[in-house]
């Protein structure tokens, strides 16, 4: 080959070399380019996601307020520490990871091998203990400067606090670990208390320490809003104070719950239900029993056992689980009834102890029945045989339609998690039999919620109102942010009949089963009920009462239930209308409503004793005179030197005064008698026998006290007393009263 | 010697080149030269001192006859074939390979001057025997036979890229010497085979190429070095983080100023500094071809072929490794990777080529 030739090829070949080159080149242009710009932004994000590390500045959540402000829920500032594991290996030639964790170990009280494996594991964030208080944190925060520590870090946090501990807890609801919401209001306005957390975003290099230069972004956390509740935390106490005296006097083995409703407005003045928990400690299971019987399961059962019983203490009877209503139900069929115009409270009706209705023989709970009766008396008799024929009368699709009026097949949308919705007939099966049963309150479920608010309805002139737990969402300067109005849902009854019933129902009080309730000058209004659990003929109940007052203008609403009493008594009659009594009496005394007395009540009231110490016995004559009050004198003086019972103290009329004329008197003392299980005759004839004074309370100052008698007394019988001393006796209703 | 101007356009492109690559050694190294040594200049001090040396030879070598290199060659390739021998038994360490001869003020690597000598070595003796090439066993088998036993020795090392780069440079040069298309397609079965065998028979070569299929499912141990270039490429979009402003040579990828540095360039200059350096890159093979097809004689066009394919074969497969496209391999970047006996080396090279270039033929 010539040398030229060759160099021809040479040149060719160079060429091919070159062209090459250039598709080689061509390509990774095109695959550089396809990862920066087709690919960059999604490997930026996973770049950045690996270069940063971010941290979390919790957000302040809001207080939970009670209609008056006073704060149910608070946080307080706390602060958790965390640890960098690399960053403390950066720095083990300043302190070792041993010793650091022996400090640490003791400051805050860990397990020294768990905190050194934390410390030296291979990654970039630890928690390291949770929400320690501020002197804690200082301690560490001086053996971090002391010792030259790097890598351990104090975050602000804060930590839920309930200042009345169990109080509301159903309602209030509490916070996990990472302060969300778990349950109750917590739980629902969870969006609006936590706020929004901010966040440190700072780069880290590859060995999880900050990089040389600063890379800090810093979004600030956003305070939470408050919830104001329409809950009063006095009127909460109230209901919560007497439902548990009635929890364990009557040993209610599945517990107990109590609404207390404005029904003006439909705002919940308080709700409880019992046995309740200790917010500040929700995971304690507080029946000592339960807690027992746990700790002896096999250890992979216990969670189980464990999560179960917890889930049963924190469950909101009141809104959650339903119920048979019963004989309370009647309030909505004399409505119904009263409102269509197929009764008149004169109509007589026959009760023989027992109805035929199609097939089936439906007994009154009164065995024997109670004879000829008007249709108000039927309601105070709270007779089932009535109510067959009165429900009857409504019929079936009228029915219908009051009780969907009522609210009773819907959630009422309170704003409290897993509220029920209660179970009723399918139209369709919904006859004869059916509506005869769902006359007196059988055979069909619904919440206490919706009990309340339905009877609400009846109190308020025949409005149901939207029954609602949250007034107002406000900011951390105490501005309203958000108002949650009154909402009116539907008129269910008319004014007329509302008022008319009304009366009737404070006959129910006054003269019929639910005189237990009964309160001097307060106009109590109610219905009781007792319903036997399923399947029935076990001895199981629920008894409960439904009241409101005044009957001329209602204010409250108070509904309690107790489930299954297991001390004798059940019916709701005997045991549930002094719970609503001492409920109404400290309520309707708190809210300050005034007490109108009628004649026949006057007469019967109570009056302080008045001072007469240093005046004469003639002088004094005339002051007791005056106050309705009797006087026995003791001594030979002229001048009263003491008195008993002391001035202030408050007695029934007609009570005797002991008066003492000389120094060193010697006292006359006298023993107790026993009063207990007596009526109140015979109890205050008993007591003034021995010398002493009566105070009734409870039912025995009901003017109908026929099959009431006493069950407390204060002092106890065989006690030594100086004569004149007041013996408190309370009085309950034990005639069977459904 | 005809005495006539360097090719102006082929110096300008390997000043540009060595400075933007002096500019990423210091920015891509200074945060792990901190880290180790503490101080951050630590690795850009040395590089610099190594430039101003490479320039000085590059000068130096423009206006030495490259003739004269024609006589030397069987003895540097005697050499340097002594040099693998010997780096087997007084070579470091390094990363599970012995690939570095300590000089005392240095290191250097024997496969960089094996590179320069076989190039060395084939254009001349092609040049003096245009027509051996013809045949097969006296002709083509005995180059051949160099190349097998110079990527012998690197093998043992071992040290894959430097065969691959040495098989690669050999091979073009017969090919463009004249050797008979027939002849290097056969060699095509026993090099696939060949490669295969390689492959399947080291574990540390197989990882690779499972990490290279999908680096994402091991992420933190053998994928782990490709999946920090990928973020580094992607984090730069098309304008970049800014010079200096890489957040991956924080530790992300290891020894950012080495292997890895054009990842780091495309995060911190972007698509738009990526291409630029790549365009520089092609602009210095263009000039480089073009000086070798205006070589005076085939011995200069067959030099200057094998040095441009040099810088070729190294730049296309760092930039495929770094982007993904082939798996992991240690190649360095010329005149962008940190390492001063490298710099020198390319640098002697570009000498060369500029040598050749002031005796073309025609402008």
């Amino acid at each position: 080959m010539s040398e030229s030739k060759t160099r021809m090829q040479i040149k060719k070949r160079m060429y091919f070399v070159l062209f090459c080159c250039t598709l080689l080149f061509a390509a990774l242009i095109i695959k550089t380019g396809y990862l920066q710009i087709v690919k960059g932004d999604e490997l930026q994000k996973q770049a950045i996601e690996q270069q940063t590390r971010d941290r979390i500045i919790n957000s302040k959540r809001g207080t939970i307020f009670d209609c008056n402000e006073k704060p149910l829920a608070v946080s307080a500032s706390v602060e958790t520490v965390t640890a960098s594991p690399a960053e403390i290996k950066a720095n083990s030639e300043n302190i070792s990871p041993e010793t650091l964790a022996n400090g640490l170990a003791e400051i805050l009280a860990l397990d020294y091998n768990a905190l050194y494996e934390k410390l030296t594991k291979n990654t970039s964030y630890e928690i390291i203990k949770r929400k320690i208080e501020k002197d804690e944190a200082d301690r560490v925060r001086n053996y971090i400067h002391e010792n030259k520590v790097k890598g351990i870090r104090l975050d602000a946090d804060t930590k839920r606090f309930y200042p009345y501990g169990s109080l509301a807890s159903h309602v209030i609801g509490f916070t996990g670990l990472d302060n969300q919401g778990l349950e109750g209001i917590e739980m629902v306005f969870d969006k609006y208390l936590k706020g929004s957390p901010g966040r440190i975003v700072s780069a880290k290099n590859a060995a999880g320490t900050d990089m040389p230069f600063k890379y800090e972004k810093l979004v600030d956390p956003q305070d939470g809003l408050n919830v104001v509740l329409t809950i009063d935390e006095n009127i909460q106490r109230f209901a919560e104070k007497h439902l548990e005296t009635a929890l364990i006097e009557n040993k209610l083995l599945k517990g107990a719950a109590c609404i207390v409703l404005n029904p003006e407005t439909g705002e919940i003045l308080a709700m409880t239900t019992k046995p309740d928990y200790d917010l500040n400690n929700p995971f304690y299971i507080q029946d000592e029993q339960i807690r027992l019987a746990i700790e002896q399961l096999m250890p992979e059962e216990r969670e189980k056992k464990r999560e179960e019983e917890l889930r049963k203490m924190w469950r909101n009877k009141a809104v959650v689980d339903s119920y048979e209503p019963g004989s309370t139900f009647k309030i909505f069929t004399s409505a119904m009834a009263l409102e269509e115009k197929v009764v008149s409270l004169n109509d007589r009706f026959f009760c023989g102890g027992s109805k035929r209705v199609g097939n089936y023989n439906i007994r009154c709970w009164k065995a024997g029945g109670h004879g000829s009766q008007t249709f108000l008396e039927g309601v105070q008799n709270s007779c089932n045989p009535v109510f067959i024929e009165v429900g009857a009368r409504v019929g079936t699709e009228r029915f219908r339609h009051y009780f969907e009026g009522l609210g009773f097949t819907q959630k009422s949308g309170i704003e409290l998690p897993g509220e029920a919705m209660g179970i009723f007939h399918s139209p369709n099966y919904f006859n004869e039999v059916e509506l005869a049963t769902c006359s007196f309150g059988q055979s069909f479920q619904i919440t206490p919620l919706q009990m309340i608010a339905g009877v609400g309805a009846i109190a308020n002139e025949g409005k149901l109102m939207w029954p609602h737990l949250v007034k107002q969402l406000t900011d951390s300067d105490g501005n309203v942010v958000k108002e949650y109005e009154s909402q009116f849902v539907r008129q269910v009854i008319s004014k007329e009949t509302s008022q008319q019933l009304c009366s009737i129902l404070e006959t129910v009080v006054s003269k019929g089963t639910g005189s237990g309730a009964y309160i001097k000058g307060f106009r109590i209004a109610g219905k009781t009920g007792t319903s036997e659990k399923i399947p029935r003929g076990n001895g199981k109940y629920i008894a409960s009462f439904v009241g409101f007052a005044p009957a001329d203008d209602p204010q409250v609403v108070c509904l309690v239930i107790m489930d299954e009493p297991s001390a004798g008594l059940y019916y709701g009659g005997q045991i549930a209308t002094p719970v609503v009594r001492n409920i109404m009496d400290d309520v309707l005394n708190y809210l300050g409503i005034e007490p109108a007395y009628t004649p026949e009540e006057k007469e019967t009231l109570e009056s302080a004793v008045p001072n007469v110490v240093g005046k004469s016995i003639s002088e004094s004559k005339t002051i007791l005179a005056g106050s309705n009050l009797k006087y026995r004198i003791e001594g030979a003086g002229n001048t009263v030197i003491s008195q008993m019972p002391k001035a202030g103290i408050k007695v029934n009329q007609q009570s005797t005064i002991t008066l003492y004329t000389e120094e060193n008197k010697t006292v006359t003392m006298t023993i107790v008698p026993n009063v207990l299980q007596k009526s109140v005759v015979d109890a205050s004839n008993a007591v003034s026998k021995a010398d002493l004074n009566i105070k009734i309370v409870g039912a025995g100052s009901a003017p109908s006290n026929g099959g009431i008698i006493s069950y407390r007394q204060e002092p106890a019988a065989g006690e030594s007393v100086e004569v004149g001393t007041v013996v408190t006796v309370e009085f309950r209703r034990v005639e069977a009263g459904e | 010697m005809k005495k006539g101007q360097i090719d102006f356009q082929f110096f300008i492109t390997v000043m540009a080149l060595l400075a933007l690559g002096l500019i990423m050694v210091f920015s891509s190294s200074s945060e792990s030269a901190r880290h180790i040594f503490g101080n951050a200049y630590y690795f850009i001090n040395r590089q610099l001192l190594w430039a101003v040396i490479s320039v000085v030879a590059m000068m130096a070598l423009s206006k030495f006859d490259y003739h004269r290199f024609g006589k030397l060659s069987f003895p540097i390739l005697l050499i340097s074939g002594f040099l693998l021998v010997l780096v087997l038994v007084v070579g470091e360490e390094i990363n599970g390979g012995k690939r570095w001869i300590n000089l005392g003020f240095s290191t250097f690597q024997p496969s960089e001057a094996a590179k320069i000598s076989i190039i060395l070595f084939f254009s001349y003796s092609l040049s003096k025997n245009p027509n051996i090439l013809k045949t097969f066993w006296t002709g083509l088998l005995p180059y051949l036979a160099v190349l097998g036993i110079f990527s012998g020795f690197l093998m043992l090392e071992p040290h894959f890229s430097g065969t691959v780069v040495i098989l690669g440079i050999g091979v073009v040069i017969l090919f463009v010497g004249g050797a008979k298309i027939l002849h290097l397609a056969m060699l095509g079965v026993p090099a696939v085979v060949g490669g295969w065998i390689l492959i399947f028979t080291s574990e540390y070569r197989m990882k690779r190429i499972t990490a290279f299929l999908d680096p994402f499912k091991d992420k933190l141990g053998d994928g782990w070095q490709i999946i920090q270039s990928l973020y580094a490429i992607g984090s730069g979009g098309i304008f970049g983080l800014g010079l200096g402003r890489s957040r991956q040579k924080f530790l992300y990828i290891p020894e950012p100023h080495n292997d890895f540095i054009f990842s780091i360039l495309c995060e911190e200059l972007g698509f738009i500094g990526a291409l630029v350096t790549i365009l520089l890159f092609a602009a210095l093979i263009w000039r480089g071809i073009r000086i070798a097809m205006n070589a005076p004689d085939t011995f200069g066009s067959l030099l200057a072929v094998g040095i441009t394919t040099l810088i070729a074969v190294e730049v296309i497969i760092n930039i495929a490794v770094v982007t993904s496209s082939m798996p992991v391999t240690g190649m360095p970047l010329p005149f962008f990777s940190y390492g001063g006996t490298a710099l020198f080396a390319i640098m002697c090279c570009m000498g060369i080529m500029l040598n050749i270039s002031r005796q073309s033929v025609q402008k």
